[in-house]
């Protein structure tokens, strides 16, 4: 697959904060990419940089084959839907459609009804038909963003770039539009790259997804692997569905706060801080007698709540040394424990399903 | 009958809030009855007063035309409304042309919201001393023997002092401009400083350069800000006196020093008709700035 676009080493400071610390991300073309990040993991301003809005202290930026850091971003022809959607205020939805067609430095369209025709299509593709003259400020949230999208679409970029797109909508609408966003991206057949700081948005939506971690790319991979295998201790912790232990390798066990847990041959992932990792959902809750085989791991915990929803409860322990941690039970399996406040309970995982960092 | 239901319902449930809403009209109260003691009844005194006899000691309130008649067939009368209606135009031109690139840049490209607040009090810095002053501290600028002559001299440019400077309508000019130009920075750069900075970025990924943004983006986004600026230029300029009493030399007469000049000799009722004329050429100036944009919408 020919690369639409390719960063290498790319570093950019602000003072003493490297905000992005030599990113190296290459995004395959007509593909739709997620980009996982927190809030400060520099997200936005990689997607600044892409645009052009702000220039890399060093590394190099290829668009299609060509290096364009100093191209400024009108024309780069790279698109941007803004979270905010930023949509002209004073122009009515077919104008805001337009206005790349119109006013585009590199050849705009003259021809109105060509521009009406291209119009027309886009609004229809994104399913806006009818509200073409309507204020932007008369419409919905969700139709706001379609407007965003369509006009960035009409001009036919390369590459989308979408910050945080589905961030101002509420929940409802949110899970609409991530199917729509797709398939609106596959009729178009360019390269969506989508960023969000929701490790559900990421994994739904992306073929393929990066993991932002302080200025650096943690880990890109398809969803499944990086739900399943974090590359470092710190993308477990943005999937948001690991516990983690931070502690030391030492002998054949991982020596934490709470207790050793045996490796027993276990390999180790050396990257980043040491801890173990074990999924919510991987972890069992039995009575404090009841037995444990070779294979699994125990802990001692006392439950405290429960949270019910609807596929799932997710319930909460407090280990000996105050930390929390978390178990999710599926309802579609065996009914799970129901389990008492303040009463102590085993905590019980398969050691091939705990991940090692080290 | 449940047409009368559904209707009977609102109605009752409305009734306090009418109530309220009532009782809160009594706010307005005191803004009324000041505007209508000394706004409304001197207009309509005014206009009354344009009406009665003058004589050159007395004034009757005998109705005649005849005050309004001189008016319009006096040369020295229409060459001072056509002054001010000249220099009017020629300080509005000047303060949005100079106003207009500051407040751009105080708005839109000065980022730090202190900076700006800062920059904008600067521009407010020469109303912290008294307006005789200001308009008075032009006079060794402009003059024969002034700060630019004497510069312009020593730089060898000019051989010998450019006396069109002060005491003329240029320096009526330049004195208006420099005094009403924050009038037209304040609201414009308001304006601007409510562009949303991605609005802008948006457009410039969309593929618009810099000329374009600003002819499709800025520039209509900014008009409510021109036009309240215009508002407040045109009505301090129409109303103008002092600034071409002290700096004309008495060349330039506009309908304000025509109006003080009749006040003076005590010639009311003409006086009241060039106050008519100058309240009615505001009404047109207000009027028709009003319809370049609709402020309701906009603000």
């Amino acid at each position: 697959m020919a690369a639409v676009l390719q960063l290498s080493q790319v570093t950019k400071a602000y003072g003493a904060l490297r905000a992005l610390d030599g990113i190296d991300i290459s995004l395959p073309d007509n593909a739709y990419i997620s980009l996982l990040g927190p809030s400060g993991s520099g997200k936005t301003i990689l997607l600044r940089v892409i645009a052009g809005f702000e220039t890399p202290d060093s590394g190099s930026v290829l668009f299609k084959g060509e290096r364009v850091e100093a191209v400024p971003p009108h024309r780069r022809n790279i698109g941007f839907v803004f979270q905010n959607f930023a949509l002209f205020p004073h122009l009515s939805v077919a104008k805001n459609i337009a206005f790349g067609l119109e006013n585009r430095e590199l050849n705009p369209i003259t021809d109105s009804t060509v521009v009406r025709a291209r119009v027309k299509d886009i609004v229809a593709l994104v399913g806006l038909t009818g509200l073409e003259d309507r204020g932007v400020t008369q419409i919905s949230g969700g139709q706001r963003q379609r407007v965003a999208l369509a006009r960035t679409l009409i001009t036919e970029p390369s590459l989308v770039l979408l910050d945080e797109p589905l961030g101002a909508l509420d929940a409802n609408l949110r899970t609409r539009m991530r199917a729509e966003l797709r398939t609106i991206r596959e009729r178009c057949g360019v390269t969506f790259l989508h960023v969000t700081g929701s490790e559900t948005e990421a994994l739904a939506m992306g073929d393929a997804v990066l993991v932002l971690d302080r200025g650096r790319i943690a880990q890109a991979d398809d969803a499944d692997t990086v739900y399943n295998q974090p590359r470092s201790a710190s993308v477990a912790r943005f999937l948001n569905c690991y516990n983690l232990f931070e502690g030391q390798l030492s002998n054949d066990e991982f020596v934490t706060s709470v207790g050793k847990f045996p490796l027993q041959g276990q390999k180790a992932d050396a990257r980043g801080q040491p801890a173990y990792a074990i999924r919510y959902d991987r972890i069992s809750v039995r009575p404090l007698a009841s037995p444990v085989t070779a294979e699994e791991v125990r802990l001692e915990g006392t439950f405290i709540a429960d949270e019910y929803s609807g596929a799932a409860i997710n319930s909460f322990f407090s280990l000996d040394d105050g930390r929390v941690i978390e178990v999710e039970s599926h309802l579609s399996q065996a009914a799970p424990q129901t389990c008492v406040p303040h009463s102590r309970y085993a905590l019980v995982w398969k050691r091939q399903n705990a991940l090692v960092y080290a | 009958m449940a047409m009368t239901a559904a209707t009977a319902e609102p109605v009752s449930a409305d009734r306090p809030a009418r109530k309220m809403a009532d009782k809160t009209l009594w706010l307005l109260a005191p803004g009324v009855i000041w505007m209508v003691l000394f706004l409304v009844v001197p207009i309509l005194m005014m206009v009354y007063v344009s009406f009665w006899t003058q004589t050159t000691f007395a004034i009757t309130p005998t109705l005649t035309i005849k005050s309004w008649v001189t008016f319009f067939s006096s040369d020295t009368y229409l060459s001072a409304l056509w002054t001010t209606i000249r220099i009017w135009l020629i300080v509005l031109a000047a303060t949005l042309i100079i106003g207009y690139p500051a407040a751009l840049f105080v708005g839109l490209f000065v980022r730090n919201k202190t900076l700006q607040t800062v920059l904008l009090v600067l521009c407010v810095i020469p109303f912290w001393t008294s307006f005789l002053i200001r308009v008075l501290a032009w006079r060794p600028m402009l003059g024969k023997e002034g700060a630019i002559n004497l510069i312009l001299q020593g730089v060898g440019l000019i051989n010998k002092p450019i006396e069109v400077l002060l005491f003329s309508e240029l320096s009526v000019i330049i004195g208006m401009t420099q005094i009403y130009c924050v009038f037209m920075v304040g609201p414009i750069a308001f304006m601007m400083g409510r562009i949303d900075q991605s609005v802008i970025e948006a457009a410039q990924d969309l593929g618009a350069g810099f000329w374009r943004i600003f002819r499709t983006i800025i520039l209509p986004l900014s008009m409510p800000g021109v036009v309240v600026g215009a508002i407040f230029v045109s009505v301090m300029v129409l109303g103008e006196f002092a600034t071409s009493a002290a700096l004309s030399g008495r060349k330039v007469n506009l309908l304000g020093n025509i109006i003080v000049t009749q006040v003076g000799s005590l010639k009311w009722a003409f006086a009241a008709v060039a106050g008519v004329v100058l309240t009615i050429l505001m009404g047109i100036v207000v009027a028709a700035l009003l319809r370049v944009v609709d402020l309701r919408k906009e603000l």
